[in-house]
């Protein structure tokens, strides 16, 4: 009977520690999205040709390249700290790239480096966060709205990402400032209506 | 199917072979193996239940997605979680017995853990490495294993920890993370050793006896790192180790489907030796000069010496009573290898002759040895490892059409030559009887 209640008590244990990693991962979001930054990334148009990815679109940002001293030498895949500021427009920019983390006060985020190029002597990074999750029949149409809206540079298309202690956050994708899910439901309701107008000429 | 053995039992009655107790106690005796038959059912059906169960609700909340808020989804996403903790905890507590609710809760709990987990993440765009959630899912589940006793949980779990392994060993990653898998490998040891200990024969235990080499057989070339030709010879070490284990007598009284061991070890070393038998891999490795140090230093080192010893150990304890001629041919080829391959680093002439020696000899052998034990399938494979070697040297090689025409004539009056002499004395013998 000793022997049944230590299993049970150790069921229980692994129990709580089970629901503990998700709920960690609840609570860590929800801080980032309550108290941290918000910066506009602005988003790069995305070559066509990227395979689709099915439940998630995937972003790319203006702000992947920082000029660089060529006197360094950057490996591919290595971490980086990318130090973020606002421009004048309201959108994120990079401040700085350092290999080591800022101090507390200045909003960062980590990426990867991509590659190093010497001849225009700018750094191209990846930043973690490039997938936004969608339900699966409004992906392909989301992202083919936001491939649209990025390569119009009329159209105001950017992600807003939370920032705090350089834990980032995508809270969504707008364009125009309108949430692309909404854009697509709009989008879909319009083109419904159009194809009911035309069935009836 | 009672119908069918009560007729047959009335039949053998009637003609005075069998009385009437000895009918009662077969039939008794059958419906005790139909009982065991349809608990196996039971489990089987108990676990694709699960986990239909599981994929079905998946669906459902997948297509109502989009109109929720970020608190429903997020109490979705810990619903399954609960569930499958509740349903796990009463089978621990109150259907202890059961193997069908043991194991199937375990496999509904370990993947709600997994689907919490991704839900959360797709909820809050959390970016994803594959590896770590792989690693995390995998250590969460571990405990399940031994506190419902469960095989499935098992089989799930070196599934996922060998996914694991490929995913981060095959990738432009920290390589030190590959070890993991083989702490994560042994933290699974003791179900496997119960599972011998305690139900031998069970399916679960062939199961284990297949998803376990065959894990290895994919994870052990994450362990290259820049040494990528060494991992042959480890691999010819760890092919035989498992023959080797194939030879155990646990194995001899079982079917041969159950021998994961011997049915990896023999035709990976066979084709193993083949892809090794062309002149371009030994050209290839005469390039290459390691000092003996830094081949012995190097992850693919270590894992090539441990895996001789492992191999070397086994076949001295498992056949130190046995003469030379009983011992299975295959189980000395590793022993062969490494002084072959030490050999072909500085003559490559040497090695592509060697190893092609080491095919043909094996193929006559287990031609004989078919001829011996009156078995058509030994012999029959014997011949398929000699067209094999005969096959790879056609593409290999500039000898002319005529020649590898005769040699083709050759090999076939053989298959026909030795099959109609087997089946010849088999029906003599019949005759004598």
């Amino acid at each position: 009977m000793q022997h049944n209640k230590l299993l049970i008590l150790v069921f229980a244990l692994v129990a709580l520690v089970q629901i503990y990693v998700p709920a960690k991962m609840v609570y860590d979001s929800e801080v980032v999205l309550d108290q941290g930054t918000a910066y506009k990334f602005r988003t790069a148009p995305i070559d066509p040709t990227d395979p689709f990815r099915g439940k998630y679109i995937t972003l790319r940002f203006d702000i992947d390249e920082f000029e660089i001293d060529t006197s360094e030498v950057w490996e591919r895949g290595e971490v980086v700290y990318v130090e973020l500021t606002t421009d004048s427009l309201g959108y994120a920019k990079i401040a700085a790239i350092s290999r080591t983390k800022p101090y507390e006060d200045v909003d960062f985020v980590q990426a990867k480096v991509r590659y190093a190029s010497n001849r225009y002597s700018t750094l191209h990074i990846e930043y973690p966060f490039n997938r936004f999750y969608m339900e699966e029949s409004k992906a392909y149409d989301a992202e083919r709205a936001y491939w649209d809206a990025a390569r119009d540079r009329e159209t105001d298309c950017y992600a807003l990402v939370h920032v705090k202690n350089g834990e980032p956050l995508v809270k969504d994708v707008l364009i125009d400032e309108v949430p692309i899910r909404e854009l697509v439901i709009m989008n879909n309701a319009a083109a419904e209506a159009a194809e009911l107008e035309n069935s009836k000429n | 199917m009672n119908k069918k053995l009560s007729t047959d039992l009335s039949a053998l009655i009637e003609a005075e072979i069998i009385d009437i107790r000895t009918a009662i106690k077969i039939q008794e005796f059958y419906k005790g193996q139909s009982g065991k038959s349809q608990n196996r059912l039971v489990i089987l059906f108990g676990i694709l239940g699960a986990l239909l169960m599981g994929l079905g609700i998946i669906l459902i909340i997948a297509h109502n997605w989009d109109e929720m808020s970020r608190l429903s989804k997020t109490v979705i996403a810990f619903a399954p979680l609960l569930l499958g903790q509740l349903i796990a905890g009463w089978a621990m507590i109150k259907k202890k017995t059961s193997v069908a609710w043991r194991e199937g809760a375990t496999t509904f709990l370990f993947f709600a853990v997994g689907a919490s987990i991704s839900l959360i993440s797709q909820i809050y765009n959390i970016p994803g490495d594959l590896g770590a959630f792989l690693q995390t899912w995998a250590i969460l589940c571990l405990p399940l294993v031994y506190l419902l006793r469960s095989s499935a949980g098992s089989l799930l779990y070196i599934i996922g920890i060998s996914w694991y392994a490929t995913e981060v060993g095959w990738s432009y990653k920290n390589h030190s993370e590959v070890y993991w898998y083989w702490l994560m490998l042994l933290a699974i040891l003791p179900h496997y050793y119960m599972l011998y200990k305690k139900q031998p024969r069970s399916n679960f235990m062939t199961f284990h006896n297949w998803v376990v080499p065959i894990s290895l057989l994919f994870t052990l070339s994450t362990v290259a790192l820049e040494m990528g030709e060494l991992m042959f010879v480890a691999y010819i070490s760890l092919l035989g180790l498992f023959y080797i284990i194939g030879t155990n007598k646990f194995f001899a009284q079982q079917k041969r489907i159950n021998n994961g061991y011997a049915a990896i070890g023999a035709l990976g070393t066979t084709s193993l030796l083949l892809s090794l038998s062309f002149d371009w891999f030994w050209e290839e490795i005469a390039g290459h000069k390691n000092t003996w140090i830094e081949m012995a230093s190097s992850p693919e080192g270590i894992a090539i010496i441990l895996l001789t010893i492992a191999a070397g150990t086994l076949l001295y304890f498992f056949n130190r009573m046995k003469a030379i001629k009983n011992i299975k041919p295959i189980s000395f080829v590793f022993l062969l290898f490494i002084p072959t391959f030490v050999l072909g680093t500085y003559f490559p002439v040497a090695g592509f002759v060697i190893v092609n020696l080491i095919i043909l000899v094996l193929g006559l052998m287990t031609i004989q040895r078919g001829a011996e034990e009156d078995n058509l399938g030994i012999m029959n494979y014997g011949l398929i490892i000699l067209t094999g070697l005969i096959a790879c040297r056609f593409f290999d090689s500039d000898i002319s059409f005529v020649v590898r025409g005769v040699l083709f004539m050759t090999l076939g009056l053989g298959f026909f030559a030795t099959n109609y002499w087997m089946l010849n004395k088999r029906k003599t013998q019949a005759h004598a009887a």
